[in-house]
């Protein structure tokens, strides 16, 4: 598993450069994610990658008390969200800061920094939200 | 009629089943017990199978089982793409298929699971499905990624938790009472079950499916073929195997009202169709759980009730056979039967069908197997003891 040989090598470069950036259609304009090499809607193989704030919505949430192998890193419980990003519709997986244990709410408006998951020795980026 | 209509049949099931680490054999000698005593109940020479179907990543490559069945000529050997159970009723369509065209006479669906060979099954699912946007959200199993969707069913779709409760409890009610569960003789502590530890919100353990060492095996036949062979044929009446555009392996993108289904819409459709029957002929329903959710999700997926009346259907008194109106995991459910990836409930609706189940739902002539909820490809059959 390496991060950066795939159809979304971008968004991974992007992350370690302090940006979010996310796949478009050149030929119809759909947002493409997951990374694609063509758009199965129109058939355009021009993939242009469009810079995102990090500021979306919560789609879901899990909180997660169990020891699974992969999250020794991270102090137990934790919070994974599926977040909607502003202005694309596109959702990624995250984690949110859950200082007071507080239930997320859906379509509660979150922030999101830059940050990593360290996994088997492994600093893997992702965006880490936060709510308001 | 749709070829696939009462034309093939399973004759004869064989199951061995042990707690998780405790099987005495390695994986495959299990798995030869299973096929033979699948041959045996039938009345059929293990020699004679020519073709297996397997789902669900398993690892024992039907090659490797002719030594020991004493196989005379492999002539099909296929498998369900998918890491997860949502294969288990697409293998008899698979096996039908080779049957139908000519490319095998006796075909064995199996799936076999010892921990002590093949590891843990939840890292070997996952480990079919991880990507670094997974790895770095936390995200590393099944069971998390299941409680993200139920999350988005409880919350946004109104569906009152209260329901699961429910569907796990008539799975504990029915394995209480199955000499072949693993739960056998220990009634559900409500309290034990309501108080038992997170996992991921909102599933505590008791909302989760074990894991079993075991196997099980199929013998599938043409109908014809079957109605000479020792025991009655239970019918493949349909079977439909897939994905819908907008659903699948998404990093979570599925299509809005798809994310919090199980998948089984288009399954649904697909094999309603083609038998001609709808839920209202169901009998009785074996409901691959993972989790209590996805289980719940799957039974409004395959129309026997909405998002709106979910909880007018799925009730404890509503789900126990025999007075229940739709008895379902009557053997106990991956919750309570045991889990050996989800063949149980398999072999559960071919044990009803025969009137040989522990908890006999009277007159059951049509049963639906909902195969693993919310895996990327998921499949369904339906079942009957004769062909309506």
């Amino acid at each position: 598993m390496h991060v950066n040989d795939g159809a979304d090598a971008p968004y991974w470069n992007g992350l370690a450069e302090g940006r979010l950036l996310l796949p478009r259609c050149g030929g119809c304009g759909d947002w493409l994610w997951p990374a694609v090499s063509r758009c199965g809607a129109c058939g355009s193989e021009t993939v242009e990658w469009i810079e995102r704030a990090m500021r979306g919505t919560i789609f879901s949430w899990t909180r997660t008390w169990h020891r699974f192998g992969f999250t020794e890193s991270l102090d137990l419980p934790f919070v994974s969200v599926v977040a909607t990003v502003d202005d694309c519709g596109v959702r990624l997986l995250g984690r949110l800061d859950d200082p007071q244990q507080v239930d997320p709410v859906i379509g509660e408006a979150i922030a999101g920094r830059i940050g990593a998951t360290r996994v088997e020795g492994r600093d893997i980026p992702t965006i880490i939200w936060s709510r308001g | 009629m749709h070829p696939l209509y009462g034309t093939t049949a399973v004759a004869g099931i064989g199951m061995r089943q042990y707690k998780r680490g405790a099987s005495p054999l390695p994986e495959q000698g299990v798995l030869a017990e299973a096929i033979l005593a699948a041959c045996a109940d039938a009345g059929f020479d293990p020699a004679e199978v020519d073709g297996f179907v397997s789902y669900g990543d398993d690892k024992n490559e039907p090659v490797r089982l002719m030594p020991a069945l004493g196989t005379r000529e492999l002539k099909w050997s296929s498998v369900i793409w998918g890491g997860g159970g949502g294969g288990v009723a697409g293998a008899f369509g698979l096996a039908a298929a080779a049957i139908l065209s000519g490319q095998a006479k006796a075909v064995i669906v199996f799936r076999a699971l010892v921990e002590g060979s093949s590891g843990r099954l939840s890292a070997a699912v996952m480990a079919h499905h991880l990507n670094d946007h997974m790895l770095a959200a936390g995200l590393v199993a099944p069971a998390q990624v299941c409680a993200i969707r139920a999350n988005r069913m409880y919350e946004h779709h109104g569906v009152p938790r209260s329901v699961a409760e429910d569907l796990v409890r008539a799975s504990y009610y029915h394995g209480a009472r199955n000499p072949e569960a693993v739960a056998y003789g220990s009634e559900l502590d409500l309290d034990q079950m309501r108080n038992s530890r997170w996992i991921a919100e909102p599933f505590r353990l008791f909302d989760c499916s074990r894991e079993n060492d075991g196997a099980a095996a199929f013998l599938m036949v043409s109908a014809e073929r079957a109605r000479d062979l020792k025991r009655p044929p239970i019918y493949l009446l349909g079977c439909a195997n897939g994905a819908e555009k907008g659903w699948g392996d998404l990093l979570e993108n599925d299509d809005e009202a798809l994310y919090p289904t199980a998948g089984f819409r288009p399954i649904a459709r697909r094999l309603y169709a083609e038998t001609g029957l709808s839920p209202a002929d169901i009998d009785v329903v074996q409901l691959y759980e993972n989790f209590s959710a996805q289980g719940v999700a799957s039974l409004i997926d395959h129309g026997f009730c909405t998002y709106e009346n979910v909880a007018e259907v799925v009730r404890f008194e509503n789900l126990i056979a025999p007075t229940g109106k739709l008895p379902v995991n009557t053997g106990g459910g991956n919750f309570a039967q045991g889990f050996i990836h989800g063949i149980g409930t398999a072999y559960e609706a071919v044990k009803q069908l025969r009137g040989e189940s522990a908890n006999p739902v009277a007159g059951a002539k049509i049963c639906l197997l909902a195969g693993g909820p919310g895996a990327p490809t998921v499949s369904s059959a339906i079942f009957g003891n004769e062909i309506p």
